[in-house]
């Protein structure tokens, strides 16, 4: 555990020094959101499972994003090899990792839901929900996301490989994170915990499972 | 090191039994499926469709499953028939599922007026099929053979998440597509004879599986020996 807190204090540390990910992970939802009031128009952007589910799907992409470039950052200088040299190694830059992206994923979320309110001008009934939707959100995601980035590493075309090994096995987190967003701007109270609960058991899921084999994955 | 463990003897033995087994089961099935079994007293002929359609959506479950398995055996033995009966399964369940989507797609034109609608049995199976698409695109991308297995054998546990939730799904969320109908509580809800033609049509298809798998495994084998 000790080690796993030092890479993710590591990570968090290089992101500090040189933001590119979190830049970039923040750019795409950006993005994203603007395409969507472009593409939708005003009426269609602003319904809520409209917004909240490209919110997310911006948010996915974003996660992928920065978890590749963190990796590629540990095989620019080949810190990666002294790391899994050491015992319990890959134990530690998994989970390591997966602590660094939740806590970079945390900024990313926070910032594309204020972002999609704000410039869809969204009517927020319940802010407590939403902002408790979005965390469970960002917790739940990055166990399965730094898994098949981890394993993509080193890999020929990875760019191509990982969105479409990712994006289907995140279907239960994204449609829990959407509707109970969806149901928190709407103002359904029920349906913003009962999403929040399936988040919960999605995050103990893939964090059993990235804890358990996420470590057999990075080469 | 990989180790080859597989008793090949044994496989010359079984693949022609296996064969001729799946030949025979075919042709009962099929005589069962167009003329023994009654036609559905709304759908009419059109509901015949269902036994292949049901089988192969079996057979892809029961492919993945063996995915699961395989990877599990792989990871914890390192032994080349594992990893050679996780590619067999993971290409013949990717055949399945599509051949489910298909079947399922030419069914629901004259039933639900569409060839493809949003419905969370249909659009989960369609993920699963993606996903396995994505095992296979995985392995093709890795050249050494044991980083290849291990990758995608954390892909193939990680990816069986979505068998249950591809059956269940139409309990979940207001479906179109027809409930559980004999994997459920309580007794099969369906016609006796239509119900032994599903289950003979079933065991068809397993036999095949077995086939393609005795087949698939001997050439992947074969592969990595000739490497």
């Amino acid at each position: 555990m000790r080690r796993a807190l030092l890479v993710a204090e590591r990570e968090l540390r290089a992101e500090r020094a040189q933001p590119d990910g979190l830049f970039a992970a923040l750019g795409l939802t950006l993005v994203l959101v603007f395409l969507e009031s472009l593409l939708f128009g005003p009426s269609v952007a602003r319904e809520p499972a409209v917004a909240a589910g490209l919110t997310w799907i911006a948010l996915a992409f974003a996660a992928m994003l920065a978890t590749t470039r963190s990796f590629d950052r540990e095989l620019e200088d080949d810190a990666i090899d002294a790391i899994l040299a050491l015992p319990g190694g890959r134990d530690a830059l998994y989970a390591g990792k997966v602590l660094a992206l939740t806590g970079l994923l945390g900024i990313v979320a926070f910032a594309g839901v204020l972002l999609t309110v704000v410039l869809l001008d969204l009517d927020v009934t319940l802010p407590l929900h939403l902002a408790l939707v979005t965390a469970l959100g960002t917790v739940a995601v990055p166990p399965l996301v730094t898994l098949y980035v981890a394993l993509s590493l080193r890999l020929r075309a990875r760019a191509l490989v990982v969105p479409v090994l990712v994006l289907p096995v995140l279907l239960p987190q994204l449609a829990a994170a959407t509707a109970g967003t969806a149901a928190a701007i709407s103002g359904d109270a029920t349906g913003a915990l009962g999403w929040s609960g399936l988040l919960v058991a999605t995050a103990l899921v893939s964090g059993v499972t990235g804890l358990t084999i996420g470590p057999v994955a990075i080469e | 090191m990989t180790t080859t463990t597989f008793p090949r003897a044994l496989s010359l033995r079984v693949r022609p039994i296996l064969g001729l087994a799946s030949a025979a089961a075919g042709a009962v099935a099929l005589y069962l499926a167009l003329v023994w079994a009654p036609p559905d007293a709304v759908q009419g002929d059109v509901q015949r469709v269902m036994y292949v359609h049901v089988p192969a959506a079996w057979l892809a479950y029961l492919a993945f499953l063996v995915v699961f398995l395989a990877s599990i055996a792989w990871l914890w033995s390192r032994s080349a028939v594992a990893d050679a009966v996780a590619v067999a399964s993971a290409e013949i369940g990717v055949m399945f599922t599509g051949l489910a989507i298909v079947l399922g797609s030419i069914w629901a034109k004259p039933t639900w007026g569409v060839w493809w609608t949003w419905e969370p049995r249909l659009i989960t199976t369609a993920i699963m099929f993606a996903m396995y698409v994505g095992y296979l695109l995985l392995r093709s991308l890795e050249a050494d053979p044991e980083r290849r297995a291990t990758r995608a054998a954390v892909v193939g546990i990680v990816a069986v998440v979505n068998v249950p939730i591809v059956h269940l799904s139409v309990t979940w969320m207001n479906a179109l597509h027809q409930l559980p109908t004999v994997l459920r509580p309580g007794p099969p809800a369906i016609d006796a004879r239509m119900l032994t033609t599903l289950i003979v049509c079933v065991i068809a298809g397993t036999v095949l599986y077995a086939y393609l798998m005795a087949e698939r495994v001997r050439l992947e084998l074969g592969r990595g020996t000739a490497a």
